[in-house]
């Protein structure tokens, strides 16, 4: 360099150095910038179904499946944050799609009105289950969560023999709709609950919850009520699993497989496996525990015999998985692409450190 | 409420040497019941043999899981235990199906029939202006029950392997230092619960229920319940609350043969669970259980 | 003494409301400060161009002397540079340098500075400048112009702050119509924490049996005994993990008044200055450092779970402020080149220090350290003892210190008290502890049979 420049820089240190390379890679780095994005390709692919170019089973497919994702985003908060189980979510799906097929159906309400009946109900039973099994061990939630499946179950079997089958009017913002229309507010709702989850997580709730799950002790002497959060992670679990089927009984429409193949403790074992498959801790995890567990079996294993002929092989594989994922890989995926990004970065640092010893400018 | 009993037993075992509660219990059940099933319809053998081999693969089975997943596994915490055992749920419900064929009903006549062939099938009492029935099936199901508790109960005072179980259950490690193998504890208590679970299965299958991958989780959600009821810091404290479940629910069921209280059957299951919060809200460690301290 | 439903209701509400005040005060400081620097920095980049631009219409009369010293320095600056920024990726990465990787490193580090020291004398020998030439006068950054118009911001976060402090008024007048402040029990000046006749019986075990000693203001105090003499146990009750059989604890709080602990919940006691680090370090591995410290200025946050979900702006506010805080934490406790390090993996050592740099972030009254020493070789329970006497000095407030290592309670407490089956054994200063036959007999055992008390 010239001997003039480099003693005006040196005298003169600083001046800002910007490059849009970085400034792009900030913007994606930036959480809610990728789930935009996602929710962009999502919605496309309706559009491009629509158009032709994307078979509309596999958008139809994909919609389901972003359904489940959105109960496994709430199921992440409570495994992966609060360090706790529960095995109503298919209770709690349930409880959702009723309550839809009850008021859309039954009495002709706007989609405004039964999600709000949806989200006070959901809220309702999570706080009075949560508030007591919450009061003494995490096991004790899993458990009662557990038999109030059962008896939702129990329920909606006694009520389905009095109801109608299928439901036809579903009117969203006053005008009455399709699958189609339906899918876009599934991805709608997802994009939301994805940032909103994603939000609390990069918040004082989201720490306060992985203090509690890994340190009770700790979490308590730092202020932080163990019941405060647990309850919270647990209610919005609750919540989000309603909302999964207040959208599951307005896309498929079917209240006879809705209660036959949804309400089953299989369901809520299939978020459990797709949560701890992906990554407890991580919401793109879940979300792309979901797409194995679900989307992969609905979207191209469909079109394979052996899968088609024995469905239950799914079921066994997501078993097998969940177990080896805890006992070797208890962060699922993500840590295991976490893992292999460290490895990546020490291995560069190991790199860098030889490049230093060696340098000889 | 026999049948309860045992898989509630079956529960503490397993959640007091191993500190955790096995969501697999039912599924491992269905698993030796379908072995049984197969064995008396398909090959003709005689019933207490069939019983005898299920329970003996159920055994089996609750070794395998001790040895290969938990003894390996020593560094997961209790949630993750937790989540093994609701793992091997979906594993059973998957492979059930897979081994022995769709979950069709298969009818448990054999052992049915061999129970009401001997003798009537049924007691009938006449009470309160109605009748009370009892099946044969009942007796000999509650004499099994029993039998087998009143055995498990004295082991677990008496025998070497009991105190070493209750020992473990007070604190493995310090029983790790006292010299107890407290991976045989585990193993045998993982091989009984297996086993027990197994055989209240074939019990809960010879009422003539039809059985399938899923048929004993009402079983088994009775079984946590019962123990969350009694408290987990005993043993007997949820064999009582085995039987207390059942009646409250048969009790409830009772009220809808007056006038007013029709229909009130469908709710029945609710307002057991609704006894059941009002129970664990006012006594929080069960009925029967001491209040733990944690130590920080 | 008992206080009615709205009286609890209203201090509670009182206690939010102070806060909120402390919160919104420290960020409107936070943000005059940001604005000022921002402007600061502008100015100086002004000043930077203007020196720039006469340096090199000037450049030909420089001294050659400056050149070199000036460009020597850039020189030395980038490596130093770029080696800290080396060492602090390794850090960060979590990789463990082998003893020869270090040394490797270091001498690497020594080598390159003396071969650009060299290069930059070789090369800049043949200057043109006049070797006395003349010096470069650098700017100073002037005061005036320096400052920003902040009063538009000072005025819209003070309205906020009134509005606070008038809702603040408001309570404190039902409080005192309500008379509660008049039902305080007594506490003598100057003591912060009594504890009277505590009980703590485990069973048929008694912990702790009929224990009492006060904790004056600004002291560093050591609580000592056998294994199992009850210590921890002391601990938990006055953090309220455990709730007492039986017994006072008084405590003096924030505005002077007199708390009674026994009356708090485990994670409100935080509220009142009291906060403890543990025996075994409970430090959250999921977490960085800095999100390590944030966790104990949870109670300081305001806003609720709506702002978390929305991250609205009012938390994006209080987040700032408290990071501010963590990092000045981390620097008095000489961490800050841990802060972005996940807590996972690192040594025992830092980790002990991470709690005791939690305890800080509240604001401390009173600091209860469970055996601070644990673990550490000699150096650094000196380094301990030294830290522990400056937390004092800084944040002025009491430490309570359970601890095995006899040196560092001799060393640093003004009081010890030493305890024995849950029983006080004796108290005062270290110089009468050490002489106590009693403690010496608890200590090196028994030589009489029964000749100790209150065998549980």
């Amino acid at each position: 360099m010239d001997i003039k420049q480099e003693y005006l820089s040196a005298a003169y240190p600083g001046g800002a150095k910007k490059n849009i390379g970085s400034n792009i890679r900030a913007v994606f780095a930036n959480p809610l910038a990728q789930i935009a994005l996602v929710g962009v390709v999502l919605a496309l692919v309706q559009f491009l179904a629509l158009g032709g170019m994307i078979s509309s089973a596999f958008a139809y497919a994909l919609g389901n499946t972003l359904i489940y994702a959105i109960v496994a985003i709430g199921f992440c908060l409570l495994l992966g944050y609060s360090g706790l189980a529960s095995l109503g979510t298919a209770g709690f799906i349930g409880l959702g799609s009723y309550v839809a097929f009850y008021l859309i159906e039954g009495m002709g309400a706007p989609y405004y009105v039964a999600l709000l009946v949806t989200l006070a109900v959901s809220i309702t039973i999570g706080v009075i289950v949560g508030f007591i099994s919450l009061r003494i061990e995490g096991i004790y939630l899993a458990i009662m969560t557990l038999a109030l499946a059962e008896i939702i179950r129990s329920l909606l079997m006694v009520l389905k023999a009095t109801i109608k089958i299928n439901i036809n009017n579903i009117v969203l913002f006053g005008v009455n709709v399709n699958e189609k229309a339906v899918y876009l507010l599934i991805t709608a709702t997802f994009v939301i609950l994805m940032v909103l989850t994603s939000n609390l997580i990069r918040s004082p709730v989201g720490r306060a919850m992985l203090a509690m799950k890994d340190s009770t002790s700790a979490s308590q002497a730092m202020g932080i009520s163990l019941m405060k959060y647990r309850l919270l992670a647990f209610v919005i679990s609750t919540v989000y699993a309603a909302m999964g089927g207040l959208l599951y009984m307005m896309y498929v429409r079917n209240m006879t497989t809705a209660t036959s193949t949804l309400l089953t403790l299989s369901t809520s074992l299939n978020i459990l496996g797709a949560v701890i498959i992906g990554g407890a801790k991580s919401l793109w995890g879940t979300t792309l525990g979901t797409f194995i567990i679900y989307g992969l079996q609905s979207m191209f294993l469909s079109k394979i015999r052996f899968f088609v002929d024995h469905p239950a092989f799914i079921t066994m594989i997501t078993g097998l998985l969940i177990i080896l994922v805890v006992m070797f890989f208890p962060g699922g995926f993500a840590q295991m692409l976490a893992a292999f990004r460290g490895w990546l970065r020490r291995k560069r640092i190991e790199r860098r450190i030889r490049a230093y010893v060696d340098d000889r400018n | 409420m026999c049948v309860t009993a045992l898989a509630a037993f079956a529960v503490t075992i397993i959640f007091r040497t191993s500190t955790t509660a096995n969501f697999a219990q039912g599924a491992i059940s269905a698993f030796g019941c379908y072995v049984v099933a197969d064995l008396l319809n398909k090959h003709g053998i005689p019933v207490w043999i069939g019983v005898f081999a299920g329970v003996l693969v159920g055994v089996v089975i609750g070794v395998f899981i001790d040895l290969l997943v938990f003894r390996r596994g020593r560094h997961v915490n209790e949630l993750g235990k937790q989540i093994i055992t609701m793992g091997f749920v979906s594993l059973f419900f998957g492979g059930i199906p897979l081994v022995f064929g769709t979950p069709e009903r298969i009818p448990f006549e054999a052992f049915y029939n061999t129970v009401k062939a001997k003798t009537s099938p049924n007691f009938v009492i006449p009470a309160l202006g109605g009748e009370i029935v009892i099946t044969k099936h009942a007796v000999i199901c509650l004499g099994i029950t029993v039998v087998v508790l009143a055995v498990l109960f004295l082991l677990l005072k008496y025998s070497k392997w009991g105190l070493g179980v209750r020992a473990t259950a007070s604190s493995e490690f310090t029983a790790e230092l006292m010299g107890i193998d407290t991976h045989v504890i585990t193993a045998i208590s993982w091989a009984l619960a297996c086993g027990l679970g197994v055989l209240a299965a074939v019990m809960y299958a010879g009422g003539g229920t039809s059985i399938s991958a899923a048929f004993m989780t009402t079983i088994q959600v009775n079984a946590f319940l019962a123990c969350i009821l009694g408290g987990f810091s005993t043993f007997y404290g949820p064999v009582i609350g085995a039987v207390l479940i059942p009646l409250a629910a048969s009790c409830v069921g009772f009220l809808a043969n007056f006038k007013g209280f029709y229909g009130i059957s469908r709710w029945q299951m609710v307002i057991v669970y609704v006894l059941l919060l009002i129970a664990i809200l006012i006594k929080p460690e069960g009925l029967f259980g001491k209040k733990t301290l944690k130590k920080v | 003494m008992s206080m009615t439903g709205t009286e609890r209701r209203l201090l509670k509400k009182a206690r939010r409301l102070k806060t909120e005040i402390e919160m919104l005060t420290a960020s409107r400081d936070l943000r005059i400060e940001r604005e000022t620097e921002k402007t600061a920095a502008r100015r100086a980049e002004q000043l930077r161009q203007e020196g720039l631009r006469a340096a090199e219409e000037s450049f030909e009369s420089l001294g050659a002397d400056e050149i070199r010293r000036a460009i020597t320095e850039k020189r030395l600056r980038e490596e130093n540079e770029r080696y800290a920024a080396l060492r602090k990726e390794i850090l960060l990465c979590g990789y463990l340098l082998s003893d020869e990787e270090n040394e490797a490193l270091a001498s690497a580090h020594e080598s390159h500075l003396e071969r650009i020291r060299e290069k930059t004398t070789a090369e800049l020998s043949s200057l043109s400048n006049p070797s006395a030439g003349k010096k470069l006068e650098l700017p100073a950054v002037a005061e005036e112009g320096a400052a920003p118009d902040t009063t538009k911001l000072r005025e819209r976060c003070d309205r906020k702050i009134e509005n606070a402090k008038e809702r603040l008024r408001n309570v404190e007048r039902r409080l005192e119509s309500s008379g509660a402040s008049n039902r305080q029990a007594e506490l003598e000046e100057g003591i912060i924490l009594r504890i009277q006749d505590l009980k703590m019986y485990f069973g048929g075990v008694k912990a702790v049996d009929g224990l009492s000693f006060d904790v004056h203001e600004g002291e560093i105090f050591g609580l000592i005994g056998p294994n199992g003499a009850g210590k921890t146990t002391v601990f938990n009750c006055i953090t309220q993990f455990y709730k007492p059989t039986g017994g006072t604890l008084l405590f003096r709080g924030r505005e002077n008044e007199v708390v009674d602990l026994t009356k708090e919940k485990v994670h409100d006691v935080i509220l009142h200055g009291i906060v403890r680090t543990f025996q075994n370090v409970e430090v959250v591995p999921e977490l960085t450092v800095l999100e390590n410290l944030l966790i104990a200025g949870h109670r300081q946050y305001s806003s609720g779970i709506a702002a978390s979900a929305l991250h609205l702006p009012k938390l994006r506010r209080e987040e700032d402020v408290i990071r501010y805080k963590a990092e000045k934490v981390l620097s008095f406790m000489g961490l800050s080149a841990y802060a972005g390090a996940y807590a996972f993996g690192l040594p025992y050592g830092i980790l002990k220090k991470i709690e005791i740099a939690r305890t800080l972030m509240c604001s401390p009254r009173l600091i209860i350290l469970d055996e601070p020493a644990a673990g550490l070789n000699d150096t650094e329970t000196a380094d301990l003892a030294r830290l522990i006497r400056r937390i004092r000095e800084e944040y002025s407030c009491t430490i309570l210190l359970v601890e095995h290592d006899m040196g560092l309670v001799m060393d640093v407490c003004d009081n010890i008290c030493a305890i024995s089956f849950g029983k006080l054994l004796a108290f005062g200063t270290p110089e009468k502890i050490q002489t106590n036959r009693d403690v010496q007999q608890a200590y090196l055992g028994v030589d009489e049979e029964g000749e100790s008390d209150g065998t549980a």
